[in-house]
């Protein structure tokens, strides 16, 4: 069997990062890594702001964006629901643009802003989507549920009124396999504040 | 049916904060000190004999700290087949993913890298992927009972069930209809893949399971370890969904514990997306054969059903066919031949045995009423269901009023064109109906409530919430039972060391019957309060309950479901895109209406997947999985998803906890069978096998 390394493998997929305006400052979880770097790997020391916070740590070269968060910055709140680019779960904020953070490279976030999930509340007050999330029912099993929250969150930073229909379009990379997009489009229609008398779905 | 003061108002989750934050710790968030991370290694061959494993390479690999195969851990999986021994690791391997070995080490990527270390010498042995193949003469044999599946009474022979005489009833016929249908193996496909983190303390063994039932799933692996029971606890606090892939215990459970022990560390095991779909199950595919007798009245005299089924490799669950059982009819057999082939094993998976036979039998039913010049609703409104088996009485029926209500919401007068394929343009618009029906018997399932000096009450129950909002569920029906608001009461749950047996979130019977357990310790509550007082400081009563489940007395409880779907087709493209639909639901009363909408919405959506794209599909030269994963299976998106709307009839159903009835499984079992129907009435040419994909939508109208 032909051996392909992850990191080949990332770097031979996925398209480079676009950086944006930065977001502002957000709270960010400071803990201590869960798991070191293995000896002898190769590796790099990086700067990222995570959710506001600067940090400067050294990651294993072959270390995911996902990775990096999940195992060492102990920020479960990204999932990982593929790990290969198809389902959106492990969707992040990357100076502001979002990425699948399944198909980053650690290393490639050297000087740049991520925003997860757990960056979302600002001062103990939730994001008018998380709001709107646990009003109109969008988390069934829930799993998607924080990468839905990120790709909506980008869509209303560069778009505050996005009609039905340009909310699917931007949130058609994150799938639900619990399948509530009609409370997803919902509440992202009520975070908004242009919620239609109808959810989602294809006009009829 | 009366209103309630909690039971029936729309609620949000208990745990919704959780969810949106990224606070909820679901099994692959949990990370033990010292944890080893493992993987499994696969056959790549679809049927082989294993000669030799050498793992010397792979051993001396620093970081690698356990390697299991089959020649050092000969545990039996009995949750993984019904009929046979299937091991963690077996020789034979009888599928492509059929597991080989599994690796603990330091981290993922040393795992990763001695599975490309061990080498193993396989026998490459004759293959079947085909049902029809795997049953001719000489065909190489999957198991040694041969690959027809035995029955339920463990014989040789096809499952079957017969009332009357179907040769009576198709002599008795003005018309007689024969037509054949087939449904694809598709994968379950919930975003958590699976994943078990096992820890022992002498012999005391912890798993951290994402599990349906954790009562199960603790039960299951005690009898597989030989374990006493007392000795397992499973904990399974958040679950990223599951559709039935995680009913029991599963081997990812077994395969960690035994990592763990021979390592000396907690061991977490995480599959990949891609043994997700080929490794862990999906739905049987299936061959239905039908014979329909009719009256030109549109009576139904007779039907025959003879099917075979496609368990897979092993034989996990029934591998069934129901959808017979929504008609009146007086002569009715049918025949189900579950068959092995080499590929990825059929098991659970949303209400198991419905949609595709509903797809088989609704298809040919909607060729009748449009042979006979009947409204297809016409047909069904006379030929539907009245007792079940057409002799024992339901405690409550809604399925008319689905069918007249659910019409009236869609506009069916309005957008059912009397001839299908009708109108101009390449692109074609049709609306189909079907229905569905879903067994809700009530069970044994325990609760316990206790209310401290504080006035806080406290239900602890083994649920682990799927995503059906059981948690909440359980909760409103404490609240509505102790007359307390909701905050009142705190629900414990999703451990076997806090909490007592719950059902297990498979065969939609939380709510039913947990919930009546709920409902009996409540009472038993309130009689102690009574008799004692409410405690005051330190205080503490405590009640606890577990239902009989035998109390119908000769009677059948069950929830019915009518869908109806508008498409749109081009014909010229093949592309079909479902553009309205209606689920309408009789699940007794409504529990919590916001939830419930969810499952119903989401449970339509994901039957819409199953009509139009999905389909685990397999090189039959190679006898291996060509599109395992997301692209793929073309499960559906955002941009897939049309507005369900959905219409709920509460019937006064007599039994249940107030009332409630079954909601889960039955919201997508008339789905397919409605889109198809639709594609029919849009294009007036029938596609007959699942998936209706743009190729076979063009093939038929060639």
């Amino acid at each position: 069997m032909k051996k392909i390394s992850r990191r080949r493998f990332v770097e031979g997929t996925s398209a480079g990062i676009v950086a944006v305006a930065a977001i502002p400052a957000a709270e960010a979880q400071q803990k201590a890594p869960v798991t070191a770097a293995q000896p002898g790997v190769p590796r790099t020391t990086i700067k990222v702001i995570v959710n506001g916070v600067e940090r400067r740590m050294e990651v294993e070269d072959r270390w995911t964006l996902v990775e990096l968060l999940r195992d060492h910055l102990n920020l479960t709140g990204t999932k990982i629901g593929c790990d290969r680019g198809e389902c959106g779960a492990c969707t992040v904020l990357v100076d502001g643009t979002p990425l699948y953070s399944c198909s980053q490279l650690a290393v490639w976030m050297n000087g740049r802003s991520i925003q997860t999930v757990e960056g979302l509340a600002k001062n103990g007050k939730l994001d008018p989507l998380q709001e709107a999330f646990i009003q109109h029912d969008a988390p069934q099993c829930g799993y998607c549920t924080s990468g839905q929250l990120m790709i909506a969150k980008a869509l209303l930073v560069k778009n505050a009124r996005p009609t039905h229909d340009e909310v699917r379009t931007a949130m058609t990379g994150n799938l639900c396999r619990c399948s509530n997009y009609n409370h997803y489009v919902e509440a992202v229609m009520a975070a908004s504040g242009t919620a239609p008398s109808t959810g989602g779905g294809n006009a009829a | 049916m009366t209103p309630l003061k909690t039971v029936g108002h729309a609620t949000h989750r208990i745990d919704a904060l959780q969810r949106v934050t990224g606070a909820a710790k679901y099994t692959s968030d949990i990370h033990l000190p010292g944890m080893l991370y493992a993987r499994v290694l696969r056959s790549p061959h679809p049927h082989a004999r294993i000669r030799k494993i050498d793992l010397a390479k792979a051993m001396v690999l620093p970081g690698v700290k356990a390697i299991l195969t089959h020649e050092n851990c000969d545990i039996t999986w009995g949750s993984g087949d019904q009929l046979n021994q299937r091991r963690l690791f077996n020789n034979p391997v009888r599928f492509a993913g059929d597991p080989v070995a599994a690796i603990a080490a330091v981290d993922r990527h040393v795992a990763e890298d001695a599975m490309h270390l061990i080498e193993v010498d396989y026998e490459v042995l004759p293959f079947l992927t085909d049902l029809e193949e795997a049953l001719k003469p000489g065909a190489v044999k999957i198991h040694e009972t041969g690959n027809l599946s035995l029955n339920n009474q463990r014989q040789p022979q096809p499952q079957t069930y017969r009332r009357g005489s179907v040769a009576d009833g198709l002599k008795a016929a003005d018309r007689l209809f024969e037509d054949n249908f087939t449904s694809a193996h598709h994968n379950n496909a919930q975003l958590e893949i699976r994943v078990s983190i096992a820890e022992w303390a002498g012999d005391k063994l912890t798993v951290h399971a994402a599990t349906q039932g954790i009562a199960n799933c603790r039960t299951d692996i005690a009898r597989d370890l030989k374990m006493n029971v007392d000795n397992v606890r499973v904990i399974s606090e958040y679950m990223g969904g599951g559709f039935g892939n995680k009913n029991q215990c599963q081997d990812s459970d077994l395969i960690a514990a035994m990592l763990s022990e021979q390592a000396g560390a907690p061991v977490k095991l995480e599959f990949t997306r891609k043994e997700d779909f080929v490794a862990v199950h999906g739905r049987w595919s299936s061959r239905q054969s039908y014979k329909v007798g009719v009256k030109n009245d549109g009576t139904l005299t007779a039907i025959q059903l003879t099917a075979l089924t496609g368990a897979g490799a092993y034989r996990k669950s029934s591998c069934d066919l129901s959808g017979t059982e929504i008609y009146q009819v007086p002569n009715l057999e049918t025949s189900v031949s579950p068959v092995y082939t080499n590929t990825a094993v059929a098991a659970n998976y949303r209400a198991p045995a419905y949609p595709q036979g509903v797809f088989g039998i609704e298809s040919l039913m909607d060729d009748v009423a449009y042979a006979l010049k009947m409204d297809p609703m016409e047909f069904r409104l006379k030929n539907m269901t009245r007792k079940f088996r057409d002799q024992t009485p339901y405690t409550s029926i809604g399925l008319e009023d689905c069918i007249r209500k659910g019409a009236e919401k869609f506009g069916w007068k309005q957008r059912w064109k009397p001839v299908a394929g009708s109108g101009d343009g390449p692109v074609k618009r049709g609306a189909g109906m079907a229905m569905g029906m879903f067994g809700s018997g009530l069970g044994r399932s325990s609760a316990v409530v206790r209310l401290d000096g504080q006035g806080q009450y406290h239900l602890h129950v083994g649920v682990t919430d799927v995503g059906t909002a059981a948690k909440t569920t359980m909760g409103l029906i404490a609240a509505e039972e102790l007359g307390v608001p909701l905050e009142k009461v705190t629900v414990v749950w999703g451990d076997t060391d806090t909490c007592p047996y719950s059902v297990g979130e498979s065969g939609s019977r939380t709510t039913v019957q947990t919930g009546m357990a709920v409902i009996e310790a409540v009472r038993d509550l309130k009689k102690q309060i009574a008799e004692k007082g409410v405690p005051k400081g330190n205080e503490v009563l405590t009640a606890m309950a577990t239902t009989n489940p035998a109390q119908l007395q000769g009677q059948s409880r069950n929830s019915f479901a009518v869908h109806f779907a508008e498409v749109e087709v081009n014909v010229e493209t093949g592309h079909a895109i479902v553009t309205r639909f209606v689920s309408a639901h009789d699940s007794g009363r409504v529990v919590n209406p916001l939830t419930a909408q969810s499952q119903v919405q989401g449970g339509a959506i994901q039957g819409i997947g199953m009509a139009l794209h999905e389909e685990l599909l397999y090189d039959k030269r190679s006898g291996l999985p060509l599109n395992a994963g997301y692209y793929g299976a073309r499960i559906m998106t955002h941009l897939d998803a049309p507005l369900v709307d959905v219409v709920w009839v509460e019937t006064d159903e007599p039994y249940g906890p107030f009332g409630a009835k079954t909601l889960g499984e039955p919201t997508i079992i008339p789905t397919v069978a409605a889109v198809a129907n639709a594609i029919y009435n849009a294009i007036g040419r029938r596609v007959k096998s699942l998936p209706i994909t743009r190729d076979k939508i063009l093939g038929v109208l060639a």
